[in-house]
Order: structure tokens, then sequence, then C-alpha cells
């Protein structure tokens, strides 16, 4: 599903370049799950970056879906972002202008993938039954997030993105919200990217890889049940 | 107040004020245009009242000099007055005083007039004394005499230093003026001098231009002289007053236009500061001081635009001026200085009205800073409600202001025909007013019904819901676009449908191949020798007289008057009447032509406006003998004449009115030339290059004169189109980084930068789209009125109203490529920053 | 009166501007002597002792020299004998000197003219003023130039204001009889007269056989007078018309340099007196011996007969001042002549009588009494300037 092989890239800063990615190679399967982990400013949400094929690896290749994303250009990227991925932030970065069902919806649109039983479900599950006229600017943060995790996953991608989707959340609806996702990803057959430095978010997933130094090392691999 | 609190306020203000400019320094180019808007909106206006001063000054010149103001007397008979005529009247106990008026040519080409005067029996209440009490009167009577001359025309003779007193420099035929004194009142191009002098230079040997008198020192004219009272003669400042009122209407436009672009970035920086005040009020800064810093800082910025508006109002102007000056000379008559001359209320006065535009424009974000609360609950929320309410409050404000033009409407409709200019600008303003106000409703209101169409396009409705969410901002922008388009349409209509017409009327007033001003003297010779010649199908000798409009006589009822009126005789010759163009009749043209050659009249529409006179009336003019009465037969249209006019067959004119031979139009026989019988008549009786004019020469000048007019009113409206267009792109530019920030999201979910950029080109061009379409129909209303009420109060006369359909299309053509203009810049960033940074953005905000 | 008013201000300039570059010593821009009669004479001809009279000729106007006046006062009185007083003048001043007058072209000028004209009655007094140019080489000059003077038959005009003979017969003295008619036209009613005046004496010539000394460095000018008018006509004032009759007095006077330039002023007289005699007596103040004052004037007999007085042989001494028109003039004199045993006491029944024209003046109407008795001995003018 997703391939990074000898992926670099380095980033000139003032104190001189400064290479966040030495050569990485990393592998995940369809409905694989693996968390991130890393301090910040090690080069986690740069991977994830390059995985959404926000951004370009400055050698090696990054492969989505059977498509090498990082040879791509930029219509093709965002065709692939479209249709395959699914973005979580932890800014949420809601469309201000959609209420709650446009929003969710608007990416499933975008890639005229709209299932409207999907989203109802997804509303439902989500707890955001009877806010569907509400604009984001109306929802709580945790509410926001969850709209947010609904919007990647209503055109269900193959493979979900999430930069540490419960940031902005304390903790107990930060594990609302993480039992939520994954219940959703593995309902959608998802595989999920999640970049995180939090090991409780990093727990329940197949894999854990930690970032240091440019390097990716094993946290722990768990079988899955 | 104690030291120590003096202290306190200059660290307050000190500090506090450093901390709100701060804003600026991150921010440079809200700061460029917030300047930008206070620029433009005080150079266009104080430009144009940089010409509206230097106009009035050069009136009040030529107000002041003696000839006005003073009742004239020429002869009956049109031939000159000569020094024995004076000296008749004179030694009859008459207050009479000589007058020679003439033309010289400076070396640059500058016709200037030259007055001789007598200043011994000059009539008392003319200011002689201020206009050349600096020299010695010998001096001013005795060789080599005194020019006096205003310092504005020495550049004309080629003369540079201010104090050269006493230079004596040459005219174009290279002759010397005598020498030069200053008198600063005197009006631009004129040069008074003694008599004596003057009767040397223009070489009139004892002939007289005319006699004046004091106002009403002669109670009848004396035999066989024509008497004007100055009472009848209309100063050049009352009659350009129209005009000048049109120039501050539009230089009103453009500062209204200015201050939106302003007033935009009030508000952004406003609400871009929100935090910073509310931070400042927690620490312990009172609102009452917040709102007098947020003013102290409205003053810097509002000196610094009010400044740099004025300095290239003043350079506006010195482009500007040369065509006003030809306009008003020619229109007009009215002689104005091509070089500005600015009084120092002109300086207050520019730098007052930016910074009262200024605060009115910033009213709204000092309210809104005073009332700032210190915790700012529920503000991220509360902008949709906010945009609802000013929503609501633009309808009603719309609403009212329409009232309003309706209100005056009504007023304006039961007023006497030609009045209520003033009230006329008022209604155009209303109808602009409340156009703008009703825009971003309408806008809304049609923004949210799209969407709701566009339900199966998600990207289409993003972009509709997004750019519901930028109206508030985009608002003021467009309704700038609206007023300055609708503004541009409704004056090209008035201008190309003006020209139209007035191209039509002279083609059917000029009927006559040659016009031929013959010396009085030899007139009667002139003609009878033209009678006698073959190619001469038919002469159509014309005169003219003065009278004043005693009584007339409408619907049985009598009206006295005491109108100052011109009399026009033509000759209603087979040439003449078929063309001769009527605006109403009692009977038909046939009729109406009939009882023309029986001795009625016609009148021209300024008079039937202006008294309210239709076909049928009866008028009582004052003649030599008594008064003669005429019916109004017709009336006809006389496009650039400034008075009320009656038309009557030159035979008439010559019997009853005793009004001196004028001019022949000669209509020649077809197929004859017309340079042949020119250089027959020159060579038979010497006359003098511009005793005869033909027809082609004539339509020239009358074109020329009016492409000037209008010259100024287009400029200024496509410079306000401009001011508009600028609003926009200072409105995009300002949203730029908050526009991206809301892209960001969207090109993360995989919509391609190249659609995103589609989008807001799409966006901006669609609502610009709907401005012109809305511009369209009010740009007509707006043309209707300047036609139908502007033009008729302004200049007596109605116009048809004409359409330009390449105009409008041009419109609507020219508000897409604005706004698409002003997109680009944003656009062309945005293309151009790499995704990283983009994402960055998102990261950072 | 605004006319007056503003070319009041034109006509001090012209007055003073007279010859620029030959200034006296009286400092820059100062006018030399009273309205710059003190200029120096520079090209123009001059008056000395020795020049002869001669008439008809010297009647009319003396391009040459550079001021002249024809100067006429009356003392009339109404039907119901109440008194009133007239004033005509008319002034010449050459602007250029002989050599440099401009072409005689159309409006050339080298003469302008002014003319005062008054008339006073009670506390009432109205004052106009004409303003008029000419050229001498003008032909118009003899048969109507908008002014000017004419020696044979006698005219004096400006416009319609005129001074003229009325004797028929061109050989005869036309000067002996004249015709004075002028009109002014203001918001009260208009004033002005119709007079006839005829001669009862002759001419006199004063100072040395018509030369007038007026300084003791010998500046002077021509000067005769016919003191010896019988008036009757109508003189209207505000509009009301009256019969009138009474005496007139007419000077002749013209020079180049009528003053020194250190005199600032004169006062002087003309009185007829109850037994006939006529008394001419003026003080110019400043330049006379030692910086006094200058005092000359003629004694004249019922017959004619004119005696010089010589300056010590007169005293004159302001006795009250009163103000007219914001200006404290002298309006009580004591005149004295021991010569011929004379002692009066001149005095101005009114003291409004400024004249507010461009060269301002005091002129008006006095008596003189014994300053004894307070016996009526006399009736006269008087004109002040320099005040």
């Amino acid at each position: 599903m997703l391939e990074f092989r000898q992926v670099h890239k380095t980033y000139a800063t003032p104190q001189g370049p400064l290479t966040v990615l030495g050569g990485i190679d990393l592998r995940l399967g369809a409905g694989e799950s693996l968390a991130l982990m890393g301090e910040s400013g090690s080069g986690k949400s740069t991977l994830l970056h390059l995985a959404a094929g926000l951004d370009r690896p400055d050698a090696g290749e990054v492969e989505v879906a059977g498509k090498v994303i990082s040879s791509l250009n930029d219509p093709a990227r965002a065709r692939l972002r479209r249709e395959t991925l699914g973005l979580v932030f932890q800014q949420f970065h809601l469309v201000p202008s959609l209420n709650v069902r446009d929003n969710l919806r608007l990416q499933a649109r975008l890639a005229r993938r709209d299932d409207i039983e999907w989203a109802g479900h997804l509303i439902e599950r989500l707890g955001l039954a009877g806010l569907e006229t509400r604009y984001p600017e109306q929802l709580s943060g945790g509410q926001q997030q969850r709209l947010a995790i609904g919007r990647a996953l209503a055109p269900r991608p193959a493979l979900l993105l999430a930069d540490e989707p419960t940031g902005n959340l304390d903790e107990t609806s930060a594990g609302e919200v993480l039992s939520l996702l994954l219940a959703l990803v593995s309902e959608a057959g998802s595989a999920l990217l999640v970049v995180t430095h939090s090991p409780q978010v990093a727990a329940p997933l197949d894999r854990c890889l930690r970032l240091t130094h440019g390097q990716l090392v094993p946290a722990y691999t768990r079988e899955k049940a | 107040m104690s030291y120590e609190k003096c202290c306190r306020t200059q660290a307050v203000v000190v500090h506090g004020l450093a901390t709100l400019l701060s804003h600026y320094r991150r921010h440079p180019g809200q700061l460029a245009m917030l300047l930008l808007g206070l620029w433009v909106a005080s150079a266009l206006w104080s430009g144009v009242q940089a010409i509206n001063a230097s106009a009035r000054d050069s009136y009040a010149r030529a107000e002041a000099l003696f000839t006005t103001g003073l009742d004239r007397l020429e002869r009956r008979d049109g031939q000159a007055l000569t020094l024995n005529d004076y000296l008749r009247l004179r030694r009859a106990g008459l207050p009479v005083s000589p007058l020679l008026e003439g033309h010289l040519e400076a070396p640059d080409g500058t016709r200037l007039t030259v007055i001789g005067i007598d200043p011994f029996t000059l009539p008392g209440d003319s200011p002689f004394a201020t206009a050349g009490s600096t020299g010695e009167l010998t001096d001013f009577l005795t060789p080599p005499w005194q020019t006096r001359l205003a310092p504005d025309t020495l550049t004309a003779l080629g003369v540079m230093d201010r104090r050269a007193r006493g230079a004596g420099p040459r005219l174009a035929d290279g002759r010397r003026l005598p020498p030069l004194v200053l008198a600063p009142s005197l009006p631009p191009d004129t040069l008074v001098m003694d008599i004596a002098a003057a009767a040397v230079l223009l070489d009139s040997g004892e002939r007289l231009s005319r006699m004046v008198a004091a106002p009403d020192s002669l109670a009848e004219a004396p035999e066989g002289l024509v008497l004007t009272r100055a009472a009848t003669l209309v100063s050049p400042g009352q009659l350009t007053e129209s005009f000048h009122l049109n120039l501050t209407a539009m230089a009103l436009l453009a500062l209204v236009v200015g201050l939106f672009i302003v007033q935009a970035a009030l508000g952004l920086a406003l609400e871009q500061r929100l935090a910073m005040l509310r931070t400042l009020r927690a620490l312990g800064v009172s609102g009452r001081s917040l709102v007098g810093l947020l003013t102290l800082e409205l003053l810097l910025l509002g000196l610094v635009g009010a400044l740099a508006g004025i300095v290239s109002g003043v350079w506006l102007a010195r482009l500007l001026l040369p065509d006003v000056a030809a306009t008003l000379g020619s229109l007009y008559g009215a002689g104005v200085t091509a070089e500005l001359n600015l009084p120092w209320h002109y300086w207050v006065g520019g730098v007052a009205v930016t910074l009262g535009g200024l605060f009115l424009a910033g009213a709204g974000v000092l309210w809104r800073a005073a009332r700032l609360s210190v915790l700012g609950l529920g503000q991220s929320q509360a902008w949709r409600a906010g945009f609802r309410r000013q929503l609501r409050f633009m309808r009603l404000a719309g609403a009212l202001v329409a009232l309003a033009g309706l209100a005056l409407w009504a007023w304006l409709a039961r007023q006497p025909p030609g009045e209520g200019l003033l009230a006329g600008f008022g209604l155009m303003a209303a109808l602009l007013l409340a156009s703008a106000l009703w825009l971003s409703p309408l806008l809304a209101a049609l923004l949210a019904g799209l969407e709701k169409l566009a339900h199966r396009r998600p990207l289409t409705q993003w972009a509709l819901a997004d750019l519901q969410l930028q109206l508030p901002r985009l608002s003021l922008a467009m309704m700038a676009l609206l007023i300055a388009l609708s503004a541009n349409l409704g004056v090209s209509s008035m201008v190309g449908g003006f020209r139209l017409t007035f191209l039509d009327w002279l083609d059917q007033r000029l009927v006559a191949d040659l016009y031929l001003r013959p010396p009085a003297e030899r007139f009667e010779e002139i003609d009878a020798w033209l009678a006698e010649r073959a190619e001469v199908a038919e002469r159509l000798p014309t005169r003219r007289t003065e009278a004043t409009l005693l009584e007339v006589e409408r619907e049985g009822l009598t009206r006295e008057l005491a109108l100052p009126t011109s009399l026009y005789g033509i000759t209603p010759g087979k040439a003449l009447m078929p063309s001769w163009p009527l605006l109403a009749t009692l009977a038909g043209r046939e009729a109406a032509w009939q009882a023309f050659r029986e001795g009625e009249a016609f009148i021209n529409e300024q008079l039937a406006i202006s008294e309210g006179l239709a076909p049928g009336d009866r008028l009582i003019l004052g003649a030599p003998q008594g008064r003669e009465g005429v019916t109004v037969a017709a009336v006809y249209p006389d496009y650039g004449n400034t008075r009320g006019e009656v038309l009557l067959a030159t035979p008439q004119l010559t019997s009853r009115f005793g009004a001196p031979p004028g001019s022949i139009g000669i209509v020649l026989t077809a197929g004859t030339d017309d340079a042949a019988l020119g250089q027959a008549l020159t060579r038979r009786f010497g006359l003098g290059g511009d005793s005869l004019v033909d027809q082609r020469e004539v339509k020239r000048i009358a074109t020329g004169i009016f492409e000037r007019t209008f010259t100024i009113t287009r400029a200024l409206s496509a410079l306000t189109l401009g001011v508009a267009a600028l609003a926009l792109l200072a409105s995009l530019l300002a949203q730029a980084r908050e526009r991206r920030r809301r892209l960001a999201p969207l090109w993360a979910l995989g919509v391609p930068r190249a659609q995103l950029i589609g989008v807001q080109l799409g966006q901006l061009g669609g609502a610009a789209f709907v401005t012109g379409a809305l511009a369209i129909p009010l740009g007509i209303v707006l043309a209707l009125g300047l036609v139908e009420v502007i033009n008729v109060a302004a200049f007596g006369w109605r116009l048809p109203l004409f359409l330009f359909p390449e105009e409008i299309l041009l419109t609507l053509a020219t508000a897409v490529a604005v706004a698409l203009l002003a997109t680009a810049l944003p656009a062309i960033t945005l293309w151009r920053t790499p995704p990283r940074a983009l994402l960055a953005e998102e990261a950072n905000s | 009166m605004n006319v007056t008013k503003r070319v009041a201000t034109i006509l001090v300039l012209l007055w003073v501007a007279g010859c620029e570059g030959e200034r006296s010593d009286s400092g820059p821009g100062e006018p030399a002597g009273f309205a710059g009669l003190g200029e120096e004479a520079g090209d123009f001809a001059q008056a000395h002792a020795g020049i002869e009279l001669r008439f008809p000729e010297d009647h009319g106007a003396h391009p040459d020299y550079r001021i002249e006046w024809w100067y006429l006062t009356a003392n009339l009185e109404d039907e119901q004998g109440e008194p009133l007083g007239v004033q005509w003048t008319l002034f010449r001043q050459a602007v250029t000197p002989p050599e440099a007058r401009p072409e005689p072209t159309p409006w050339a000028a080298d003469q302008l003219w002014m003319a005062h004209m008054a008339v006073s009655r009670g506390e009432t007094h109205r004052v106009a003023e004409r303003f008029a140019r000419s050229h001498s080489a003008d032909e118009r000059n003899d048969r109507g130039g908008q002014a000017g003077v004419q020696a044979q038959p006698f005219q004096a005009w400006i416009d319609d204001w005129q001074l003229a003979s009325r004797v028929e017969a061109p050989e005869a003295d036309t000067f002996e009889r004249l015709t004075l008619t002028s009109h002014h036209a203001d918001e009260q009613g208009g004033f002005g007269y119709d007079l006839r005046l005829a001669a009862d004496g002759p001419l006199v010539r004063h100072g040395e056989n018509g030369f007038s000394q007026k300084s003791a460095d010998g500046q002077g000018s021509m000067y005769y007078s016919q003191p010896f008018w019988h008036i009757e006509g109508s003189v209207t004032l505000d509009g009301e018309t009256r019969a009138v009759s009474g005496r007139g007095w007419l000077d002749r006077e013209w020079s180049s340099q009528l003053l020194g330039p250190e005199q600032r002023g004169w006062d002087w007289f003309s009185l007829h007196l109850a037994d006939g005699h006529k008394l001419m007596a003026f003080q110019l103040r400043g330049g006379g011996e030692d910086g006094g004052d200058y005092r000359s004037g003629s004694w004249i007999t019922p017959r004619g007969d004119a005696t010089a007085l010589a300056p010590d042989e007169l005293r004159m001494t302001p006795l009250d001042t009163r103000e007219a028109t914001g200006r404290e003039v002298p309006i009580r004199w004591r005149l004295e002549v021991p010569r011929v045993d004379l002692d009066l006491i001149v005095e101005a029944p009114h003291a409004e009588r400024w004249m507010d024209t461009s060269v301002p003046y005091w002129e008006g109407e006095v008596i003189a009494f014994d300053p004894a008795s307070g016996e009526a001995l006399g009736e006269g003018y008087l004109e002040m300037t320099g005040y």
C-alpha cells in the first residue's frame, strides 16, 4: 500500500543542512496499521507529508497504492490524494464555509465516491448526528476532530494518514477519538499511518517505528489478532 | 496635570502607539493599502479642488476688472464709436468713459487682451486703484507708458524674472510693449494700459471699442446708442457654476471610492489586532486610552496620506488644468489661467476633507475598539452572525437612502424646470449609494441560492460557500466597483449621446457653404454685390441684438419679467427651413415657418425651459420704439448656448429692434467652388481672413470645443474606475495570506493547485460579472438622470438618451477584467508558493 | 463721492510725480511743498519779475508752465437774505516739459485738468470733482476737447462745466461779462449753479506788476485777479433752486514752481470790505526769512488800484481752531495791516468746509469784523492748505 525506498530528505537551515530522513525504507500493507513515533522535529511529519505527496523526497521513491507518488506531477498527486488517501491533521483544517454534513462529504464528493449511507453511518458513529447543519466554529474541539476523521474516511481511502490526531484534545476525548478512529479504519478497510509522540496512541496499532537521527528503528511489532 | 500623571500618560501613549504600529511592520501590505486609499482619495479630490480654486480665482479677477460691473454703450448701427462721440457725450455732461479693447499675439502664440482705459473718467467703484496702484500715474499716462499685467501673464511674454519691472517685451510681430508693471489682481492674459498707448499698439486711430459708465448713472441710452446695463451681463462665475459642480461631484465620487479602500484596510487591520488590543486592555490600558491611541494612529496615517494626496492632486491639476481652461474659455468665454493659483484655504481644506473622510471611514473601527471585551468570549464564533447583521443593516440603510432619493425626486418633479442642479446631483448620489448598499445583500442571496443548486458539484459548492465567507471583506471593494462602473457607463452614455445629437444639430444648423462677416459700413454694398453673382444660390443674412423680455403671457396669464435676452435674426430661406431643427411647434413645421416669416418668433429650448414657455405663448420685448409683442411659434434646440434666445426673421429684427448688420450665410449653387468666391470677395473688398469662414471650419471649431468639454469628465470617470480596481486589488492582497490558509486543506484533500486558482478566478470573476451586470441598468438610469435632470439644470437643454451596446459590453468586460487582474496577483503568489510553505503557514496558523 | 475718493489717490500721486529725478532735497518720496507745488521747475517755463501780462492772451492757458488755475469764489445771498458760498476752480497741470511732449496721437496727453466745484449754505457743503486730459498740440483745444481754456472769446470748460463769456462782439473785452454753469448729480438731488458775472472794476495785478513772490528765495507765480464781480443767477442745492445775487472774486495764477520746497501749506484770504476796498493776503507757512512764514498781499482801492504788501507789512494770527472732517483748522484769525490802519477779526461761521477732493484743503466763506466793536466790516473767502 505504502512503500518508502531509500528516501532522503534534507532541509537547509541557518545552521547548515539538516538531514531529516537519511535513506528510509518502509512498507505498509493493505489494512495494516503503523504508528510512527519520534521527538518533535525528528522528521515524522515530513515523512507523513512525503507519503501524502504534499512534499517530494530529495532521493529515493515513495510508492502509494502501486504508484510512485514521488515521480507524479502535481495534478496526478492531487488526484491520488483525493481518491486513495485520507488525511487527518492535528489542526483539523475543516472548511469554515461548509456545514458539518458538507465538510464530512467534501473529499468523497471531490473523489466522486460519495456514499450517502456510509456518510450517514460515519456521522452516527462519530456522534455528530443532529449537528449536520452546524458550521465548524460552532463545534467543540473533540467534535471538530471527529468531523475531520469523518471527512478523511468518507471516501473509504485505501490509506489513512493521521498527524497527531489527538494532539489538540484532552486525555478523555483523545482516548475516545482514537478508539473511534481505529474502529472506523477497520470498518473502511483502510491501511493507517499515524504520526504521534504519544505511546498511548501508538499502543493499539499493529506496528510501531521510531524515527531518530533520520533512521527508522522498530519500537515493537504486534501480530494481528 | 501632575508631573507623575503626565509621565504615566506619556508612557501609555508612546508604548501603546508603538505596539499598535508594530502590526504594520509585520503587515506592510495593510499599511500600504491604507495609505494608498488615502492617497488616491485625497489626490483626486484635491486635484479637482485645485482646478476649481484656480478657476474661481480667475473669475474673481475677471469680475474685479473694471470692464465688468459697468454699463456699456455701443452704437446701434454696429459701427465703431470714436473719440468725437466720446467728447460729444462728455460735453453734454454724460459720465461716460472711453474703453479700447483688442487683441495682440504674444511671441508664444497666446492671445492677449489689451484694454486701454482713461483713468480720469473710469467710474469710481471699479478697482482701478487696486489694479495698478503701485505705479505713479504720470508714468501710466505718458510715454513710454506702462503695461499692467498679472504675474501669470509674464510667461506668455517670455519674461522669466518676476521683478522685471520696466522691461518692455516684444510681441509676436516684433513691436514692443510699454514697460511692465505687475498687478496681481488682473485676469490672466490681460494687459491694461493707458488708452493712448493701447490706441498706438492696436492701431485703432480715434476708434473706440465702447464706452462705459457707472451702473445706472445713465437714465437712458443716448441717441443712436445701445445701453447694456451691467446687471444684465452674467458673470463667468455664475455661468460656470454648474461646470464646477459637475467636477466637484466627480471628485466626491473618487473620494468616496478611495475611502472604501481605507475602510476595508482599517477593518482588516483592526480585526487582525483584536488579540493585541485585548492584550493591551489586559495589561492595563483603559478602553478610552485605546480609542485615543487608535485615533492618534488614524491622525498620523491621515496626515501622511493627505499630504501625499495633495501633492499628487496639485500635480494632477496641473495636468488637467489646460484642458479645463480651454473648455471654460470656449464654452463660457471665461478666461482661466493655465497656471495654478492656490489660496491657503485650499491646502487646509484638502487636509481637512481627507482627515474627515478618514475618521468617517474609521468610525466603525473606533466604535468596535471602544466596546472591545477584555476576555473576548465568543469572538471567534461571532463573525457569521456579525455578517448577517451587517447585511441587514445594509438592506435597511439602502432602503432609507433609496427613500431619500425618492423624496428628492418627488421634490424635483415639482420644481420649476431648469432648477435644482444640486438636488439632481443628490438624487444621483442617493441612487448610487442605495445600489451600492444593496449590492452585498443581493450577492449574498444570489450565492446562497446558487449554492443550493450546485449540490452535485462539491468544488463549485465550496467555491460559492467560500465566496459568501469572503463577502464581508470584498463587499466594500465591490461597492466601489459598482459605483465606478455605473458612473463610467452613465457618463460615457451622456457624452456619446451628446456628441451624436450635437453633430446632427450642427449639420442642420449650418446650411450655408460660407459665412461672411463684413464690416458694418460695407454690409449693404457687399450684400448687393453677392446678390448679383450667379454662383450664389441664396444669401442668409443674420443679425443679433439684445432686448429685455418684459412680459410673458401663457394660457391667458400675464407674468412680468425683466429678463435680458438675446435676439437672433435668421433668413427663413429655401436652404434653411427644411433642415433647421425644431423641438415643438403649435401646428406643424409648415405653419410654424409661415408664422415665423410673418413676424412671429421661435425661442430656444433654454428659454422655454427656464421660463416654462411653449408654442402659442406670447412674449413682450423691450424695443427701441417701445414694447414689441411676438407669439412663440416653435421651440428649437440650441446646444452650447448658455442663455435664452429669441429667434426672428432678420428683416423683422432690423425693422422692429434696430439690430445692427451681422453675418451673411452664402449658399452656393451646386458644383461651385467656395474658394473662388472667397478669393473674389477678398480681392473686391479687401476682406481680412477672419471675416470669411467656410462651413467645415465652423464645424471643426465647434466640435473641438465640445470634445474638450467632456475630456475632463471622462478623465475623471476613468480615474475613478482605476481607483475602484485598486480597491479590489487591495482588498484581495490584504487577505491573500488568509486565503492561502483556507485553500491549503483543500489542496491537501487532493484539489490540484491549477484548479484552486481557477476556482478563485471564477469566484472573483463571477462576483465582478454580477456587479458589472448590475452596473448596467444602474448606469443607464444614471445616464437618464444626467441628460434629463443634470443637463437641463446645468445647461438648460435636454438630450435624447442614447445607449451604446459596445459601451455596455465594455463595462461588463472591464468589471470582469478588473476582478481577474486583481485576483491574478494573489493567484500568482499561490501558484509560486511551494507546497511545503503552504503547509508551514497551515501549521503556524 | 466714490469717484473722488478713488481718483484722489491717483491725483495726489500725479501732482506729486511732476518730474522724476529732479527732486529737491526734501527727501526721496516726500512731495516738496504742498501737493508737490514746491517741485523744481526743471525744463518748464519760469515765472519771474518783469514778465509783462498781456490780455486777452493771458486769460487763456499757459501749457509751458507746470501749473495754472482759474479760481472763482463768490459770497452770495438768496432772496431771503440767507448767505450762500460758491466755488469753481479749473486746474491745469502739465505732465511733461514742453520739449518732452508726446506725439499728438489720439488720446495722448501732456496736459491734465482737474476741476472742483462747491456750494455751501449753513452747515451744508457739497463738493464735486472732474478730471480730463488734453494735448497742447491738439486742434480740438479750441473747439471742443474734454477740457480747455480759450482766451478770446473767453471760455474755460471741463465736460459740461464751464465759465464762458457772454459778450457777443468778439472785438470787445470778452472777460468782462461771464456765465458760470456747473451742475453735479448726486444722491441728495444734485447741486450746481447758473450764474451771470459782470465786472464792476478792472483786473488787478498782484506783486510786482503781476509777478507774485511766494518765498524769500524768490520763488513765485504770475498772479492777477478780477475781484469786482457782481453776480446774479440761481444756485441749486440738494435739488432746491434759489435765485441769488452777490459778489465774486476770480484769481488767475500760473507758475512752474509755486512754493519753496520747505513750504508746507498756505492760508489765503480774499476779502470784500464794506467800504469798497478789497484785501488779498496770504501766508506761506515755512520758506520765509530764517525759516519763518512768508506773507504777502495786495490792498486794493474801490477803483482797483493795488498796493503790494511786503512780508513785514502783514500780521496774520490764528486765534481759534475747529475740527473739520477730522482735521484741526484755524477758523478765527486776526488780520492786521498797520500801513493802512486795518485790524480785523476774520472768522468762518461754519467750519465744515473741508474739500475732500483728491488734493484736500479747506475752502469756505468768512466774515470780517472789528475786534473792538464787533461791527461787521466785510466778507470773503478763506483757503487753507496743508492741514
